[in-house]
């Protein structure tokens, strides 16, 4: 990289390892809102 | 329209280019006029997300979509989580940590010049017809229903953005999509009560949700493996994740915004919290829809929502006599409906589901008879603006349309931003003068925005044939976004991968979404799949046919 293309300074960013434990979190919530949504249609159906 | 809803669409219209202008201020130079200096907080960027997704057709034609067919559009949008997950993972640092101002200008440090200058003429081309539609489609609609004049309709809406997207910059951008997103939740949070509360005397939600279940209009998972079938959970979990992850990750629609965070966690933090409202916001969207479906079990709806349409056969013998069927089969439906909404029986929803297939068999007949003039007819879009205007209290039908200008507005504005950020990025000061001064930089990238606003609102006024016309630039951008996808996962993961292999390849992948698109019968959704996969075998491939001395910055970001 040149010098235009230099790394912004990582302010404010959180370890990785806090945002892998977030992402698994997204997966879950979403496949219980999959299931939710599942549970709602068969519940009027 | 009473006075009271003009004044609130009108002062709706008023502020929000006042709001706009008034962030001038913060357009100094190219960071503050393009990104926003990178200072915005990630609540604000996320809105800002969902905003430009949902655009005035999305929220139209959704609710018209919930009424016709039910929740099963709602497993669309299951692989987004999932798309943000990735993005999250890959493109936000990348791109964010490379200082670039758009996705196609990452390619060039990955790549070459003929990449980017490639696929941001892809962009730019697909996106100037996309944002003529976006205008074009809910102004066509609002004209037709409240009786406004197109033209009239397509430039307040188009060039009152453009205004103050031109001026403004990226500021203007994201505040008014912040406020434009409270608009629509407010809107809809109304509309919803309001729907509910037109039931007759003792049919209350449950009993609604209960009648549109009975006729499988809540159907959200549908497991089916069928290629040809369009919404299931698979082409929503794995074809409409290709579709989000070049969307969200390629478009630089959707990049600018999360290039305008502080910092990489708030541009993450703003795509995770697109993936956790979008799904609760687009059911939300289509239970209106299905909750207008129930309302209609008991007041007549229209045989054809669209009023020109219905005006123009309104003296034909057969039409009238039609009518007259629809009426009968609507009167017998409705019994059925109020009994099996108070006894609950069975033999009651065995009546009410034989009804509505009667009641369904004489709309379609109607529909036939309009399809013999007009081929490509198709009243979807008609539903929700037609029932808010027959059926909304004064004050809440200006709320709602306003909703829908909020909708159509947020979209238009961040699509004019990035389509003004590529034009001067990428094109003037790439290849035309690389040294002009921020302040030269920031006049054409208004100038540009100009031209897009008007660029925009006269193919909006060409869309005389509005079906076609969707289908062409749906066509054209899916052609596109897999394989550009297809381009990033090489520039990203692919480290033999070199401009001869991503410039090739991304052609491959075009011409083989052109082969799937003329020569199978999948459905549009899979043409992503098909697009991205060929592009990086293909770019792959000629990577290592054809090694040229590529600069591999992935691993130093």
């Amino acid at each position: 990289m040149d010098e235009n293309e230099q790394k912004l300074p990582k302010k404010n960013e959180v370890p990785d390892s806090w945002w892998y434990r977030v992402y698994f979190g997204v997966i879950v919530s979403t496949i219980l809102v999959i299931f939710a949504l599942w549970a709602f249609s068969q519940y009027f159906k | 329209m009473s006075w009271i809803d003009w004044a609130i669409v009108g002062g709706y219209l008023a502020f929000m280019i006042f709001d706009g202008i008034r962030m001038t201020k913060h357009t100094s130079g190219v960071d503050g006029y393009f990104l926003a200096n990178r200072s915005l907080p990630w609540w604000a960027v996320g809105l800002s997300v969902m905003a430009t997704q949902l655009s005035a057709i999305t929220l139209v034609g959704a609710t018209g979509q919930g009424y016709m067919d039910g929740m099963r559009f709602i497993q669309f949008y299951y692989g987004l989580p999932i798309a943000m997950v990735i993005l999250c993972v890959t493109a936000v640092p990348f791109f964010y940590r490379a200082n670039v101002f758009t996705a196609y200008e990452y390619l060039e440090k990955r790549f070459d010049v003929r990449v980017r200058t490639l696929t941001s003429f892809f962009f730019l081309i697909s996106r100037g017809l996309g944002v003529g539609v976006v205008i074009a489609a809910p102004s066509v609609i609002l004209s037709i229903v409240l009786g406004w004049n197109e033209l009239t309709t397509i430039f307040v809406m188009g060039l009152s953005t453009t205004l103050y997207t031109m001026i403004g910059g990226v500021q203007a951008v994201t505040w008014t999509d912040v406020k434009q997103m409270f608009v629509i939740f407010f809107g809809l949070f109304v509309c919803l009560f309001v729907i509910v509360g037109k039931f007759p005397e003792g049919v209350s939600m449950g009993d609604g949700l209960h009648l549109a279940g009975a006729v499988g209009k809540l159907e959200t998972v549908n497991w089916s493996f069928d290629l040809t079938e369009k919404y299931t959970i698979w082409s929503g979990v794995i074809a409409a994740l290709f579709l989000f992850l070049s969307y969200f990750g390629c478009d630089q629609s959707q990049v600018q915004r999360f290039l305008t965070a502080k910092s990489v966690s708030e541009g993450r933090t703003s795509l995770l919290m697109s993936a956790f409202f979008k799904i609760p916001m687009q059911f939300m969207i289509l239970l209106i829809g299905v909750l207008v479906f129930v309302f209609y079990q008991f007041q007549q709806p229209p045989m054809i929502f669209n009023a020109n349409e219905n005006a123009k056969y309104a003296n034909s013998a057969e039409y009238k006599s039609l009518q007259a069927d629809y009426e009968k089969a609507f009167e017998k439906r409705k019994l059925v409906a109020t009994e099996y909404s108070t006894t609950n029986s069975d033999s009651a929803k065995q009546s009410y589901i034989e009804a509505n297939q009667e009641f369904l068999a004489a709309r379609k007949k109607g529909v036939d008879f309009v399809k013999k003039d007009n081929a490509s007819f198709n009243d979807i879009n008609y539903v929700f603006p037609n029932f808010v205007v027959q059926n909304m209290p004064i004050g809440v039908i200006g709320l709602i349309i306003a909703a829908i200008f909020a909708a159509a507005m947020s979209s238009i504005s961040a699509e004019l931003n990035a389509l003004a950020t590529a034009t001067t990025l990428d094109f003037y000061r790439r290849l035309v003068n690389a040294d002009a001064t921020d302040k030269q930089y920031v006049f054409v990238g208004r100038i540009a925005t100009l031209i897009w606003g008007i660029f925009a609102c006269l193919v909006a006024t060409q869309a005389t044939n509005l079906g076609s016309l969707i289908e062409v630039v749906n066509k054209f951008g899916s052609f596109f976004y897999g394989s550009l996808l297809g381009v990033f996962v090489l520039a990203f993961a692919v480290k033999k991968a070199n401009s001869n292999g991503a410039f090739f390849g991304l052609l491959f992948g075009i011409a083989s979404v052109w082969v799937a698109s003329n020569y199978t019968k999948i459905e549009f959704l899979w043409f992503n799949v098909v697009g991205c996969l060929v592009t990086v075998l293909a770019g792959y491939l000629i990577s290592l046919i054809f090694p040229t001395k590529s600069i591999d910055i992935s691993n130093k970001i």
